[in-house]
């Protein structure tokens, strides 16, 4: 090679070098996603705690049913929340088939598929309550399943409950010019979860439930007694009653039940 | 690129040998002028008018004894002939045979011929001739039939003027790169042995980035349609996720232009881009160019010369037409998919090139799904003289267009199986389009000022239906009525009437003992646009939102002074300053979309336009917006020399892109787009063996205060920060007699300012190369060889960089053709994507929805690889006839 095909080469290769390189920034990436019940609890199947009513509650069966979870880039700024339920362009991460979570079970369950995101701050988490797509009118699914016992001094009220969120948790608009105010998805999305995580490239995402809060402000003593010789008291499928309206509202409590984490490839 | 026309009289005769009747006629049209100044090459543009060579003594060719004498069957040689700055003939080749006996005859006689050379300026030049001798077959003798004369041979050697006068014929001629040649030997016996070159003149060129595109043989290798003639300049690729009744997105050396946002398209100067289109400002559609009928672009990859207006960011391209192929060509052709097309073209071979007329009527059901496509088009155009130095020109066209689009497809989905690489996800995307107009050219002299003006009026109708993110946008407002998501399809129709004209005098004068030139120009245009988009619901096509509504009254005005001085010889000075005032008004016929606080007893509803104001008071759904605003423009290029066939170049611009009307507010200047290049450049020219050589080399960059980056919430390009690029292009075109071959290669790295990340969706390494060979059979039928050509265009395109840090994967593509002719007839075989890869026409990172994944799962938020597919191979084959008429 002689001195000009040399050095013709060399700029070349220096062109293709600069040309093709550098990056348009964050990226792209995919980690698996799990639900766990608190660690705290020693024993799967049994978790037991007081709440803000007296009650010592031992909880026998918990299911929730987590349609999907989502990280935005978005801190909210005040207490009013868009009407849209899905804001485009605002999420760094999602976990979009659902899970039903044993909220007894300390260890992690792994969600069906992958969690797909970007490399970015995820300042707000969601968990989606459903069983169908978050903007479907009817869903028959049961998002919590839960049986256990209250006891308020010798007073002891074995419950359960199969609550839903369908059209029974439709809240009738206020404002005869706002009929789109309250469209049902806001009451399957739990948010805004403060949280600060970043996705990374084959990581892990988490979410602990903690079934103590969606309890906290339950008086078990305004259940409605079941019929029987055992008397069961059950949570009504309605917002209605101080158990009932404050179990959902537990369910959508957000900051004292749920708990995102990542943790990074190992 | 110079226009000739050049005028003599002459009669080229000579003694009749007994045993032929020969008639030479100058049938081509190329005259490739290899001169010693090769600066002044091809692709370099011309600043100095090129005279052709001259036919001093010619010798008549002797019909072979042994050839065929059928009358009816004549015969044709074509011959290459150079001629060297001396005007004698130093080689003749044979590139089109008619069996050996006429070829060698036709070889004999013709290197008996002198010539006074080629000229540019005063200077005498080597030069490349075509030229056709025509054998005619002795007439048997007639019975009982009065004794007549023998037809005269009528050598009529190219561009040139015969000593003798006889009757003349009329021939066309081309010098390579100053297309538009029109070199009349018509008589006039007082102005024997004279060349008028009156022709219409192109600007000079703006240094090594200015591309003077001739096509030529190269218009061989297959192209689906006009844009793709844009491959033959460095650093474009082409996708199209639209349609192929869409316009053709544009990448040009690390600009994303779209639809022609960042580059001024026109054809024969009537612009193409689209003023106020809602779909893309500046949308460039060149589907209703036939292909065939183009015959040169002459390309700028930048805003150099002060005649670029609008538009030219990333730069210009202007299509030209003509018809070399002369007669009635009908060319048949069908193939993969269901396509199938038919050409018919007419050029009456008395008149020149730029008198054609052609039309085309197209069907395909397309590759995949969803891809199925129906145009026609026609195009007319007359070229007329004023004066004996003066022509103009009558263009009409029209062109209408059906189709459909698969759009683009999530690389998730195709790969779980959920779709195919060619399937679609919206069945209602694709769109319409139309295209009507007129235009009139004039080109007079008088003294030494070349005068020019043009009016065009263009019609244009659009319709666009586009989805790229599925279920997602549709999000439920307060005021709204319950929904779930209705669907993203994007209906945008668009109707405009475009009313303009340009003109300009430019002047040569003598300084220095050098001739220098000065021009003065304008160019105006009006646009009245009606443009709306509407949502569509998935569900059953009814449209359930109105986005945009808008009626736009657009004006530009421009000015421009341009100088082409040389303080010396070696060197010339190009530049002057253009200035644009662009005026707008736009009537925003749904101006109140929201109200903040509705009145609960006029409660606005579903309604997109709204006529109320807060807690229901009225308003009128419309309001007016105007504003003006002006852009000067300087612009200059320096090119030095040739030294020993090399030419040096440096270059400046500064150019604009005017705003869309959406971006129009009441007196509030509008923000233009506002570009800086800079180029540094070098052509070498010089004859290799025996063919023509132009190669290139440019380092390049471009700061854009406001780029263009893609939006899919939008669904079209977005204003985004200030981008700059930086880069290197090689080009060469290397054309022989039997050969033809164009390649270059581009890298580029195109960054944002403000974070120094790079622009997503720009290719930054570009290769391209387009070959055809062609050369005569060793076989003939009926006296007449069989003639054979085959061509192909490779495409390398490299990963390109994608939002999210990603790169996209490469593009290798293979398109191939054979033909075989002879005398009018061809038939022809052509495979695209011939390696029959499975490529990405184009990828994209964004967030959609489709509700593909199953039916419990969530909508997907956050972005995902989509990509356009490429075509898989397709063959076709074509047949063609010609009846040359008379």
């Amino acid at each position: 090679m002689n001195r000009r095909s040399f050095a013709l080469t060399l700029g070349v290769i220096a062109a293709l070098t600069a040309a093709c390189s550098g990056t348009t920034g964050s990226g792209r990436v995919t980690f698996n996603a799990y639900a766990a019940g608190p660690e705290s609890i020693a024993i799967k199947g049994t978790y037991a705690f007081d709440n803000r009513q007296g009650f010592h509650v031992a909880l026998t069966r918990a299911h929730l049913q987590v349609g999907g979870l989502f990280l935005s880039r978005v801190r909210p700024i005040s207490t009013v929340r868009e009407t849209a339920c899905v804001t485009p362009g605002s999420y760094v991460a999602q976990v979009t088939n659902g899970l039903l979570v044993d909220l007894l079970d300390p260890a992690p369950q792994l969600f069906p598929g992958v969690g797909e995101g970007v490399i970015d701050h995820g300042l707000t988490g969601e968990v989606w309550l459903t069983g169908v797509r978050i903007d479907e009118d009817n869903d028959p699914t049961v998002i919590f399943d839960v049986a256990g016992i209250a006891t308020k001094g010798a007073d002891a009220f074995p419950f359960e409950g199969a609550l839903t969120i369908s059209q029974n948790r439709i809240v009738a608009p206020q404002d005869a010019a706002l009929p789109g105010a309250n469209p049902l998805c806001q009451q399957r999305i739990v948010t805004p979860i403060d949280t600060d995580v970043v996705p990374a490239d084959g990581g892990s995402l988490t979410v602990r439930i903690d079934p103590a809060g969606i309890f906290q402000s339950v008086d078990f003593s305004q259940l409605v007694p079941g019929t029987g010789d055992a008397p069961l008291y059950r949570f009504l499928d309605k917002n209605e009653g101080q158990p009932d309206l404050n179990v959902m509202n537990g369910l959508r409590s957000r900051d004292a039940v749920y708990t995102f984490s990542f943790e990074g490839p190992h | 690129m110079i226009l000739f026309f050049a005028r003599r009289s002459a009669r080229l005769c000579a003694p009749l040998s007994p045993s032929v009747v020969a008639t030479l006629l100058v049938a081509f049209a190329t005259i490739t002028v290899e001169a010693t100044a090769r600066a002044q090459s091809a692709d370099a543009g011309v600043e100095e008018p090129v005279s052709p060579p001259l036919v001093l003594e010619h010798v008549d060719p002797t019909y072979p004894s042994d050839a065929p004498s059928d009358p009816a069957h004549p015969s044709d040689v074509g011959l290459t002939v150079i001629i060297d700055a001396e005007g004698v003939v130093t080689d003749v080749q044979v590139f089109q045979s008619a069996t050996a006996p006429f070829d060698d005859a036709a070889i004999a006689a013709v290197r008996k011929w002198t010539f006074t050379p080629a000229h540019r300026g005063d200077r005498a030049i080597k030069s490349k001739i075509r030229v056709a001798v025509h054998f005619t077959p002795p007439a048997p003798p007639a019975v009982a039939a009065p004794p007549v004369p023998e037809p005269a041979p009528v050598p009529t050697p190219p561009p040139a003027a015969a000593p003798a006068a006889k009757p003349a014929s009329t021939a066309t001629a081309t010098v390579e790169g100053a297309a538009d040649a029109v070199v009349d030997t018509a008589p006039a016996e007082s102005e024997s042995d004279t060349v008028h070159v009156v022709g219409r003149s192109t600007p000079p060129s703006r240094g090594a980035s200015d591309f003077n595109l001739r096509v030529g043989d190269l218009s061989r290798v297959p192209r689906k349609n006009a844009a793709e003639l844009l491959k033959l300049a460095p650093g474009i690729l082409l996708t199209n996720e639209g349609g192929e009744g869409h316009a053709q997105q544009v990448f040009l050396r690390g600009f994303d232009a779209r639809e022609g946002q960042d580059i001024e398209f026109s054809v024969d100067g009537v612009p193409i881009n689209e003023s106020g289109n809602l779909h893309a400002n500046g949308y460039a559609d060149t589907n209703f160019i036939i292909p065939e009928l183009v015959t040169a672009l002459r390309v700028v990859e930048g805003p150099f010369d002060p005649r670029q207006g609008n538009y030219a960011v990333a730069g210009s391209a202007d299509y030209q037409l003509g018809l070399t192929k002369r007669g009635l060509t009908a060319k048949y052709t069908i193939g993969s998919f269901g396509t199938q097309r038919l050409l018919l073209t007419w050029g009456p071979a008395a008149l020149d090139t730029h008198t054609f007329g052609g039309a085309e009527i197209y069907k395909t059901d397309g590759f995949g799904q969803n891809r199925d496509a129906r145009r026609a088009s026609a195009i007319g155009q007359y070229e007329g003289r004023v004066g004996e130095r003066g022509t103009y020109r009558i263009t009409a066209q029209a062109y209408t267009a059906d189709y459909h689009s698969a759009g683009l497809l999530r690389e998730d989905d195709y790969l779980a199986g959920r779709k195919g690489f060619y399937d679609t996800y919206d069945a209602a995307q694709g769109g319409q389009a139309s295209r009507f107009s007129i235009a009139a050219a004039i080109e007079t002299r008088a003294g030494k000022t070349t005068f020019q003006q043009q009016l065009f009026l263009i019609q244009r109708g659009m319709r666009v239906k586009e989805n790229f993110t599925g279920y997602l946008l549709d999000v439920q407002e307060p005021t709204q009525q319950l929904h779930t998501q209705r669907g993203d399809l994007i209906d945008r129709d668009l109707s405009t009437t475009t009313i303009g004209g340009r003109g300009f005098a430019r002047t040569r004068f003598t300084f220095l003992d050098l001739v220098q030139e000065t021009e003065i120009g304008y160019y105006a245009r009006y646009d009245a646009t009606d443009a709306q988009q509407t949502r569509i619901q998935a569900s059953n096509g009814a449209p359930y939102h109105l986005d945009v509504d808008l009626a736009s009254k657009l004006a530009d005005l421009g000015v421009y002074m341009d100088a082409n001085l040389r303080p010396v010889k070696w060197v010339n000075l190009r530049g002057g300053v253009r200035a644009d005032l662009f005026s707008f008004d736009v009537l925003n016929r749904c101006a109140a979309t929201d109200v903040r606080k509705p009145s609960p007893l006029n409660p606005p509803g579903d309604a997109s336009c709204l006529s109320q104001q807060d807690l229901g008071r009225y308003r009128e759904p419309t309001q007016r917006q105007s504003t003006a605003s002006m852009a000067v423009m300087p612009r200059a290029a320096l090119l030095v020399g040739p030294f020993y066939d090399l030419q040096l170049s440096a270059s400046y611009g500064h150019g604009v892109r005017s705003v869309d009307p959406t971006y129009v507010y009441q007196d509030v200047a509008t923000p233009f787009a506002s570009v800086d290049a800079y180029d540094l450049g070098a052509i070498y020219s010089r004859t290799l063996l025996g063919a023509a050589l132009t190669a290139r080399t440019v380092f390049f960059q471009t700061h854009v205060d406001k780029d263009l980056v893609f939006s899919e919430t939008a669904g079209r390009n977005t204003l985004a920060n200030g981008t700059t690029r930086t880069g290197w292009l090689a080009a060469a075109r290397f054309t022989g007699a039997w050969f033809d071959e164009s390649a270059n290669v581009t890298f580029v790295r195109s960054t944002f300012d403000d974070t120094g990340l790079l622009v997503p969706y720009v290719p930054d390494a570009v290769v391209r190369s387009d070959t055809a060979v062609f050369a005569n059979l060793p076989w003939s039928v009926g006296g007449d060889p069989l003639r054979g050509a085959l061509s192909a265009g490779v495409t390398f395109v490299g990963r390109r960089a994608l939002p999210y840090g990603e790169r996209s994967t490469t593009i290798f593509t293979v398109d191939s053709s054979a033909t075989v002719s002879w005398r009018g007839v061809e038939i022809g075989l052509e495979a695209t994507n011939l390696l029959d890869r499975r490529y990405r026409l184009g990828e994209y990172n964004f967030t959609s929805d489709w509700q593909g994944q199953s039916q419990s799962s969530q909508p997907t938020v956050v972005p995902m690889r989509h990509f356009a597919a490429g075509a898989p191979r397709a063959v076709f084959a074509t047949f063609a006839l010609t009846w040359e008429g008379a």
